[in-house]
Order: structure tokens, then C-alpha cells, then sequence
């Protein structure tokens, strides 16, 4: 790690605006294959660089509370979480009052013991490997092989989850039920409910982090 | 010109941003491309496209596999990379994080240390890739986007995987030990 301190200290901005100007000219050859494309280069570009820059890890946020006490980044997660809700809501609610099809409801999931199982495993791989999925992809950016390899192993793990899919699905999944909170709160009423419920989270995890470090004044 | 000196350069590019900031702009990112793409912010559902289509250039067909009849995924598969928004969704926030650490300055190419970190990243990705496809979701589609989604899968599946991630703690605490 000390070895490496002045090539750290080294201006690579220079080779920023490099990346930079190929990310533009990207973005121009995308343009030409197709009019959804660009959008999805620049807020990938974008989600990128807003990780790195705040250093937001979600393995980080769900792992801290329990293995060392930590819960300022898992506040912020729920932080994020409300203020998507809002967000996501507002876009939902205003499609149904206009009659249009709701969306995004690709992602109210049905609840099965396959993704009960498919969070476990995914909980265990994350500590293991040090960053979930868009983690893995920031560190392999920044220049990480671990994080390289996880992603190598990421790839071939879906592959397998992919190849059984159907057996978990036949099984679980398909027996599953769906639970859109609006349909049984109402738009209100289920918006209302879970900001309540992350402002409920966000206490309990303040009070986490406050416990213990009056434990370490102890 | 030296950048370093410059007080807006600084701010924005060099000094790491507080988690709330990162917070927010995530939100604002998740919010916009709903509105958009018309679906949440996903990360892990592209990651078998890029298996079978490592699998195709040795010769391996895995399209009749019932995991791409679902969500469009004969067409994904025919159309390749460049035609996949979510994979280039993927490529971008890979690029914009090594952009991100070059303005910086800290960008390093980190060597694994150990035979056990080789490991426990192999392992860690390989749980994580098969969880991900068996839950159709990661920390970013099945929990971040979907809970966004007022759906109770994404909240149910942020309990399995914090169940996860005790198992996990424990299983590396004696793996180093």
C-alpha cells in the first residue's frame, strides 16, 4: 500500500478528460444505433460517478449495522429510499389517474421462498466478496482486480442462478403472490405507511449507533 | 494551471462527497430514469445476458434455456451488447467510476493480496450471481428499486439478505481467524 504513495499523488486528471472525451464520442456512436441508448450511457455514467464520489456502497449500508455497529451509510440508504418512494409514486399515481399503464411494476416481485433463499445468498456472497453488484462494478472501475474477479464469478454464478431458474420458478415463484402496497393501503395511505415505517427504521438504527458508542465512553 | 488549487475543482471532483449528497443524486438518478426508461434503476438481471454471450463465442448456445423466454430475452440475446440499454447502462457505471477516480487522482490497479481473497471473491460472486437470478433481483433491483416501488417483495428480500449478510460476517470472521 506504501510502496504505491507517490503514483497515488500523481495528477491523472489528464487521463480523466481522456475518458472523458471517449465517453462523449460513445455516447455520439450510441446515438447513431439508437434514440434510448444515450440515456442509459449517461445515467449509467452518472450513477458511476455519484458512487464514487460519495463512496455509497449498499453491501456496506445492509453489512455495518451488524458486523461493526456502523449505521451512518444504512440512514443514508433510507434517506434514498424515501425520497425515491416519492418519486416513484408521484410517476405511478399519475399514470393510473390518467388511465396509462403503470410503470416499473416489472419490479413488484412476487414473494416466494426463492427470493427469501436468493436474498441469503446474495447477503453471504456480498460480505464475502466486499460489494454487491453495483459495487463490484465502481471497484472494478477504480481499478480493483478483487472486485474484477468477483464480477467474473458474478457472471458465471447468473449464468448457474439462470440454468436452475426454471426449477425455482415451477417450485416457488410461480406459486408466489404479488403485494402492490397501494392495492391494499391505498395510493396515500401505502405512501404514508412506508415513509412511517423507514422513519421508524431510521430511529432504531440512530439509536444503534448511539448505544454503543455511549458503551465506548463506558 | 494547477488544479489542485482550484477551489470548485476540489469540491467537486477531489474531496469525497458526504453519503446524504450521494443519497439524494442517487434518488434523483432512479427518479429520472423511471420517467424515462418507464422501469427502476437495475443492475444484476444484465449479468447472465453477458454470460451467454461469453458462452456464444466458444460455441455454446444456451437460448433455449426458460430463464430467456422471460422479460424479452430472445430479443436481448439476438441483439447483442450494443443493443442491450441495461448493459450499457452496466459499462457506464463502471466508466463513470474510473472517470470519477481519475479526477481524483485515485485511481490504482489494487492486486489481490491473497490466495483467501481470491477466494472469497470468487465464492462471494458466485453466490451473489446465483441469488440474484433465483430472486430476480440485487441491493439495487430487488431491494432499492422495488421497496421505491411500493412493493413488499423488496422490503421481504432486505431481510433475507440482512439475514445474509450475518451468516456471511460470521462465515469470514472465522475464515480469518
Amino acid at each position: 500500500m506504501y510502496s504505491n504513495k507517490t503514483k497515488g499523488k500523481k495528477n491523472q486528471a489528464p487521463f480523466g478528460f481522456i475518458i472523458l472525451i471517449f465517453a462523449i464520442g460513445f455516447g455520439v456512436f450510441l446515438n447513431s444505433l439508437s434514440d434510448v441508448l444515450p440515456f442509459y450511457w449517461i445515467t449509467g455514467l452518472a450513477f458511476g460517478f455519484v458512487l464514487q464520489r460519495s463512496k455509497f456502497c449498499f453491501a456496506a449500508a445492509i453489512r455495518d449495522p451488524y458486523l461493526i455497529g456502523s449505521t451512518i451509510l444504512s440512514k443514508s440508504l433510507l434517506i434514498s429510499i424515501a425520497l425515491t418512494t416519492i418519486g416513484f409514486t408521484a410517476i405511478k399515481y399519475g399514470s393510473y389517474i390518467n388511465g396509462e399503464t403503470i410503470p416499473g411494476q416489472r419490479l413488484v416481485i412476487n414473494i416466494s421462498f426463492a427470493i427469501i433463499i436468493g436474498g441469503i445468498l446474495f447477503g453471504i456472497g456480498m460480505v464475502l466478496a466486499g460489494g454487491c453488484a453495483s459495487g463490484v462494478l465502481m471497484r472494478t472501475g477504480e481499478g480493483f482486480l478483487t472486485q474484477l474477479v468477483a464480477l467474473v464469478f458474478f457472471i458465471i454464478g447468473s449464468l448457474w442462478g439462470a440454468h436452475d431458474f426454471q426449477w425455482w420458478n415451477e417450485n416457488f415463484i410461480s406459486k408466489g403472490f404479488k403485494v402492490f402496497l397501494p392495492d391494499i393501503f391505498g395510493w396515500f395511505g401505502a405512501l404514508s405507511v412506508q415513509l412511517f415505517f423507514i422513519g421508524l427504521l431510521y430511529i432504531l438504527l440512530d439509536r444503534i449507533e448511539l448505544n454503543r458508542t455511549e458503551d465506548l465512553d463506558d | 494551471m494547477n488544479l489542485n488549487e482550484n477551489k470548485y475543482y476540489t469540491k467537486w471532483f477531489k474531496n469525497s462527497w458526504s453519503y446524504v449528497t450521494g443519497a439524494v443524486l442517487l434518488s434523483l438518478l432512479q427518479i429520472a430514469t423511471l420517467a424515462v426508461t418507464g422501469e427502476p434503476w437495475r443492475v444484476s438481471s444484465t449479468m447472465a445476458y453477458w454470460g451467454a454471450w461469453i458462452l456464444e463465442t466458444i460455441g455454446i448456445d444456451v437460448s433455449q434455456w426458460f430463464y430467456f423466454d422471460i422479460e424479452g430475452g430472445q430479443e436481448i440475446l439476438k441483439g447483442g451488447f450494443l443493443k442491450d440499454p441495461r448493459s450499457i447502462r452496466n459499462l457506464g457505471v463502471i466508466i463513470g467510476a474510473l472517470f470519477s477516480s481519475l479526477m481524483a487522482s485515485q485511481f490504482r490497479i489494487r492486486k489481490i493480496k491473497s490466495k483467501n481473497q481470491f477466494i472469497l471473491a470468487a465464492i462471494g460472486g458466485l453466490l451473489m450471481g446465483y441469488g440474484s437470478r433465483i430472486s430476480l433481483g440485487c441491493n439495487i433491483g430487488g431491494l432499492f428499486s422495488s421497496i421505491s416501488s411500493l412493493s413488499l417483495s423488496g422490503w421481504i428480500f432486505g431481510i433475507a439478505v440482512f439475514i445474509g449478510t450475518i451468516i456471511g460476517s460470521k462465515i469470514i470472521v472465522r475464515f480469518l481467524i
